[in-house]
C-alpha cells in the first residue's frame, strides 16, 4: 500500500471522527496504518497533511458556524453598546459563547483521538525533528484558523476581539446586579487560559494574560472609577466602605467563580487604587467619616475603614491621621472644658467695691469649682481614652500601629503646652479619691480606680511636675489624717513603682516611712512622760509628726508667702511651750545633733471648752460643753480668752502682738473662728467678713452647736486646684529644679564622654531626662552657659562645630 | 458499550483470542486508546481488540507479560520474567506497536 492510499484511508477517517462517528472505525486499524507510514519515514507527510486537512476543517466548517451565531447587533454592540437592552445583550452574548465553546471542546475531544491515532507519529516522528505534537499543532490551528479571523468579512475585528468583549459585557452586567452564566464564562476563560499568543509557550504569553486579562483590568478600572466618583456623591462615608468592602470580595470571587484565579491580586490592586487609595481620603474626611463615626460609636463602619485601609497601607497613614486628629479635638474639647469650668464666675456676684481683701469667701468658691473641674477632666479623658481602647479592640483588630498613634495623641493633648494642669488634675483626682472615692468600695474597685490614675499618669511627660503636685497632695492627706486607707496609699505608690520607676518613688516612701517613726515618736514620748509619774488631769496629750525637711514639700503648706525663709515662731502659750521643751528634750536625747522646726500653721488641736449659763435664743439656761477641734493657731488664739473677762475684749493688733502668728495665717484663722457662722467662736465687731486690723473680738458666750464636737475649717485647707499665683510659684519651683536636674545630666554625660559637639550633648540631655520631663533646648543652653561660666565646661576653641570639654 | 466489563478480547492477527483483565491490557497505550470510551471507536463497540500484525504465539506471550506485569506492579525483588530467547525480537517490535513499559524487556 502506497502512501496516498493509505493517507486516503486515514484523512477520510479522521473526517469520521470530526463528524463524530468513531464507532464504526477500528483504532487498531487506523493506528497500524499511521504506524507503518511513520515506519517508512513519511512521518513528515503525513503531519503536514493532517495539518493541512486540520486547517481546511476549522475555516472551512468550524468558523462559518461560528460566524452563523454572531448576531449582526452583537457586532454592532461593539462599535456603539447602546443599541440593545441588557438582557437582549446577553441573550446574543450566551448564544456567541455557546457557540463558541462547543466548537472549542469538540475540537479538543477530536483533536486528542487524532493525537492518539497519530501516537506512534508524535513518539517516532515528531520527537526525532522536534516538531510540536501534532496536537499542539492543532490547538494553534484553531487560534489562527477561527479566534484570529475577522467577525465577518464586514467588519475588521477579529472573533477574539469579540470574545474579549462579550465577556467583559457579561461581568458588566454582573457588576450591575445580573445573574450571568459563570461556567459558560469558565470555559471560554480556560480556552483562552490555554493558547498562547505567539509560539513561545511561556507563562504571561497566554492568550488569557495577553488579550482579556489586560483589557479586563483597564475596563474594571474605568468602572471603579466612575462608581467610586458615584458613590462619593451619593452615598454616605460607611455606605461608601461598605461598597468598596462588596466589590473587593466580588471581584475576589469572580476571579475563583469565573475567571483565572491568577488574576486576583491583579484586579485587587485595581479595585484598591481605584476604590480605596485614590478616594480614602475624601471618605475619611466627608461629613460622615471617621469623624462621624467616632462620635457616635459606629464600630462596624470603623471597622470596615480599618480594613480598607490596611489593604492599601501597612502603616494605615489616613485612618491614624484621622484617629489622632479627633483624639487631638476631643482631648482639647475636654481642656478647654475645664479651663472654662474653672475660670466660670462663682454662682454668687462679688460684692462690688469690698476692697481687695473682701473676696476671702470668692476664692473658696472657685476653689471648690475648680478641683470639680479638674475631677471632671480626669473623667473625661478617662472616658476617651475608654472610648478609644473599645474602638481600637473592636474595630481596630488591635493593631499596633494604630494603639502607638492613639497612645502618642493622648499624650499630645495631655502634654499640650495651651494646657499646663494634666499633671495637678490627675494627682487631685488620686487625692479626691483617697480621701472620699473608695469609701466603701471593694478592693478589686479601689484597684480599678488606682489603675486609672496610672494609665493617665503613663501620658505625662512632665513627671517631675507630676511628682511635685503628689507629694504636696500627699504630704496634706498624710498630715490631716485624711486619707482613708493607707494600704490604698501604698498600694498606689507600689503601683507608681512599677510603672515609672524607684527614682520616682522615693522620696514618696519616705514620707510614709517618717510618718511610721513619728508614730513611734508619739507612743514613745507619751510612755516617757507617764514614766515621769507626775499625772496630771489636765495634761495635754501630745501627737507629733517628725518631717525630714527635704524630703516634704513644706513651703506648699499654708501660705507663708511674705515670711519666706525667715518663719517666725509663734508663741506658745505657757502649757503648751512647756509640752513643747519636754519633746525637744525627748528627741535631743534620742537623736543628737537634729534641729526641730515647729510648724504650728499645720498641726491642729483638740481643746474641750466649756460655755458658761447665759440665756439663749430658745430660752434654755444651761452650761454647754463643746469639743472643738481646730487648728494650733486657731487653738493659741483661744487661749488668749481663757484669761480674759467676759466683757473684755482684745484687738487684732493686740491679738497678732502676744501670738506673733504671721498675718494671713492669723487673718484666716479669725476669719473661722468669728466669721464662719457655724463655728463662732469669737464674736467679732465690727461684724464683716474681712478682718481688719482695728476689729475687736470677744468670746462668744452664747455659742451654741448642734453637736458636741465641733471642726472649726481654717478656709483654703483641703488640697484644691492651685490659683494662678500658686501655679506660677509651684511652676517656678520646678523650674528650677528642673535646673539642677539639666545640669546634672549634662555633667554626668560630659563627665564620661569628655568632649561632645553641642547638638548631640542636647540630645543626650533629652534622651536622659526623658523618663523625668522634657526639658526646653533654650533651658539646656542656659545651664550648658552657666556650667561654663563656673568652669565645668569649656568651649572648644576653633572647633568646626559647637563642641565643649569637660574640666575636670 | 461495553467499557465497563471486566475483561476484554485480544485478538492475533492469526485468530486466536484471549480474554484477558481489562487493567492488565491497558498497560499498552494502543489496546489502552482503542477502548476509550470517549473515543467510541469499534474496539470500545466490541470489547475486542484485533492486533492484525502480532500472531498467537507472540500474543500469549504478551498476555504472559501483561499479567506478570500487573501481579508485581507494587512489589520489589521481582522474579525475571520468562521469556524464550527466540521469541525476543519479535516480542521487541510488538511492543514497540503496543506502546508499553514491554518496551523494557531489553
Amino acid at each position: 500500500m502506497d502512501f496516498e492510499q493509505t493517507w486516503s484511508i486515514i484523512s477520510s477517517a479522521f473526517q469520521e471522527i470530526r463528524t463524530k462517528n468513531a464507532s464504526r472505525l477500528s483504532y487498531e486499524e487506523l493506528y497500524r496504518h499511521a504506524y507503518r507510514v511513520v515506519l517508512r519515514k513519511k512521518g513528515e507527510d503525513l503531519y503536514n497533511r493532517v495539518c493541512d486537512s486540520e486547517h481546511v476543517w476549522l475555516s472551512g466548517n468550524v468558523l462559518p458556524s461560528i460566524r452563523a451565531l454572531i448576531a449582526p447587533n452583537l457586532v454592532a454592540d461593539l462599535e456603539s453598546p447602546e443599541g440593545m437592552t441588557t438582557s437582549e445583550r446577553r441573550v446574543v452574548g450566551e448564544r456567541f459563547l455557546k457557540g463558541l465553546r462547543q466548537a472549542w471542546g469538540d475540537h479538543q475531544v477530536c483533536q486528542s483521538m487524532l493525537a492518539d491515532v497519530l501516537m506512534y507519529m508524535d513518539r517516532v516522528y515528531c520527537q526525532d525533528h522536534r516538531r510540536p505534537s501534532i496536537y499542539a499543532t492543532a490547538m494553534i490551528l484553531f487560534r489562527d484558523d477561527v479566534l484570529d479571523s475577522r467577525i465577518s468579512d464586514l467588519y475588521d475585528r477579529s472573533i477574539l476581539d469579540l470574545l474579549n468583549s462579550v465577556i467583559l459585557g457579561q461581568i458588566q452586567m454582573e457588576r450591575a446586579g445580573d445573574v450571568i452564566d459563570k461556567h459558560l464564562i469558565k470555559s471560554c476563560v480556560y480556552m483562552l487560559d490555554g493558547l498562547h499568543a505567539s509560539k513561545l509557550e511561556s507563562e504571561d504569553q497566554r492568550l488569557y494574560n495577553v488579550s482579556f486579562e489586560q483589557a479586563y483590568l483597564q475596563t474594571s478600572r474605568e468602572f471603579y472609577r466612575q462608581e467610586a466618583q458615584l458613590l462619593l456623591a451619593e452615598s454616605d462615608a460607611g455606605g461608601y466602605c461598605r461598597s468598596a468592602h462588596r466589590r473587593i470580595y466580588e471581584e475576589e470571587d469572580r476571579c475563583k467563580s469565573t475567571l483565572m484565579e491568577s488574576t486576583m491580586p491583579k484586579i485587587q490592586n485595581v479595585v484598591e487604587e481605584e476604590l480605596i487609595s485614590n478616594r480614602l481620603r475624601e471618605v475619611v474626611e466627608m461629613e460622615s467619616g471617621v469623624r462621624f463615626m467616632i462620635d457616635n460609636d459606629r464600630i462596624d463602619e470603623l471597622s470596615l475603614v480599618y480594613d480598607l485601609n490596611s489593604r492599601v497601607d501597612d502603616k494605615k497613614t489616613e485612618l491614624t491621621q484621622a484617629i489622632q486628629k479627633r483624639i487631638v479635638e476631643m482631648g482639647t474639647d475636654i481642656s478647654n472644658a475645664a479651663i472654662v469650668a474653672s475660670q466660670a464666675p462663682a454662682p454668687v456676684s462679688a460684692p462690688p467695691a469690698d476692697g481687695d481683701k473682701g473676696k476671702g469667701a470668692m476664692p473658696e468658691k472657685s476653689l471648690n469649682q475648680q478641683t470639680a473641674a479638674a475631677l471632671r477632666w480626669v473623667e473625661d479623658v478617662l472616658q476617651l481614652k475608654d472610648k478609644f481602647d473599645r474602638i481600637w479592640r473592636d474595630a481596630f483588630q488591635s493593631d499596633n500601629t494604630l494603639q502607638s498613634a492613639i497612645t502618642r495623641s493622648f499624650g499630645d493633648f495631655i502634654n499640650s503646652p495651651n494646657f499646663p494642669r494634666s499633671s495637678e488634675y490627675i494627682s487631685l483626682f488620686i487625692d479626691e479619691n483617697m480621701k472620699k472615692g473608695i469609701k466603701g468600695k471593694t478592693e478589686l474597685e479601689v484597684d480599678a480606680v488606682l489603675d486609672k490614675a496610672i494609665i493617665l499618669l503613663r501620658y505625662i511627660q512632665d513627671r517631675d511636675l507630676f511628682e511635685r503636685y503628689y507629694k504636696k497632695h500627699l504630704c496634706r492627706r498624710l498630715l490631716m489624717n485624711k486619707s482613708i486607707s493607707n494600704e490604698v496609699e501604698k498600694q498606689m505608690i507600689s503601683k507608681m513603682k512599677m510603672d515609672l520607676g524607684n527614682n520616682f518613688t522615693t522620696k514618696l516612701e519616705a514620707m510614709f516611712k517618717d510618718m511610721t517613726i513619728s508614730e513611734e515618736l508619739t507612743s514613745g514620748f507619751k510612755r516617757h512622760i507617764e514614766g515621769l509619774g507626775q499625772k496630771d488631769p489636765k495634761r495635754i496629750e501630745l501627737s507629733i509628726n517628725v518631717l525630714t525637711s527635704m524630703t516634704w514639700p513644706l513651703e506648699t503648706m499654708g501660705s507663708s508667702d511674705d515670711t519666706e525663709g525667715k518663719r517666725p515662731h509663734a508663741n506658745f502659750p505657757p502649757a503648751i511651750d512647756r509640752l513643747r521643751r519636754g519633746f525637744e528634750k525627748y528627741y535631743n536625747d534620742k537623736h543628737s545633733g537634729r534641729r526641730l522646726t515647729w510648724l504650728a500653721q499645720m498641726g491642729s488641736a483638740d481643746i474641750k471648752a466649756v460655755f458658761p449659763r447665759v440665756p439663749q435664743k430658745d430660752g434654755s439656761f444651761k452650761e454647754r460643753r463643746h469639743d472643738l477641734n481646730v487648728s494650733t493657731f486657731g487653738m493659741i488664739v483661744l487661749l488668749l480668752f481663757n484669761d480674759l473677762p467676759s466683757d473684755q475684749y482684745l484687738t487684732f493688733e493686740e491679738i497678732q502682738a502676744q501670738t506673733n502668728i504671721p498675718q494671713p495665717d492669723l487673718i484666716r484663722n479669725l476669719q473661722s473662728l468669728a466669721v464662719a457662722p457655724k463655728t463662732r467662736i469669737l464674736v467679732k465687731e465690727p461684724m464683716s467678713k474681712d478682718v481688719k486690723p482695728t476689729d475687736k473680738f470677744f468670746f462668744n458666750e452664747g455659742f451654741n452647736g448642734k453637736f458636741v464636737k465641733i471642726k472649726v475649717g481654717v478656709v483654703s485647707s483641703g488640697n484644691k486646684v492651685e490659683n494662678d499665683r500658686e501655679r506660677r510659684e509651684t511652676e517656678k519651683k520646678n523650674d528650677d529644679s528642673r535646673g539642677f536636674c539639666i545640669e546634672a545630666a549634662i555633667v554626668r554625660i560630659m563627665k564620661q564622654r569628655k568632649e561632645l559637639p553641642h547638638q548631640q550633648l542636647v540630645l543626650e540631655t533629652l534622651s536622659q531626662l526623658v523618663n523625668q520631663f522634657k526639658p526646653e533646648v533654650g533651658m539646656i543652653k542656659k545651664r550648658i552657659e552657666s556650667l561654663i561660666e563656673r568652669e565645668y565646661l569649656e568651649r572648644i576653641d576653633g572647633a568646626s562645630i559647637d563642641s565643649y570639654r569637660y574640666l575636670a | 458499550m461495553a467499557s465497563d466489563t471486566k475483561y476484554v478480547t485480544l485478538v492475533s492477527g492469526d485468530g486466536y483470542e484471549f480474554k484477558i483483565l481489562r487493567s492488565a491490557a491497558c498497560l499498552s497505550k494502543t489496546i489502552k486508546n482503542s477502548l476509550d470510551p470517549t473515543y467510541g471507536f469499534r474496539e470500545n463497540e466490541e470489547n475486542r481488540v484485533v492486533l492484525k500484525d502480532i500472531n498467537g504465539v507472540i500474543l500469549e506471550k504478551i498476555c504472559e507479560y501483561l499479567y506478570y506485569n500487573e501481579k508485581y506492579a507494587d512489589s520489589k525483588d521481582v522474579p525475571d520474567p520468562d521469556l524464550p530467547p527466540e521469541l525476543c525480537l519479535e516480542l521487541l517490535i510488538a511492543a514497540d506497536y503496543l506502546d508499553g513499559e514491554l518496551a523494557s524487556f531489553g
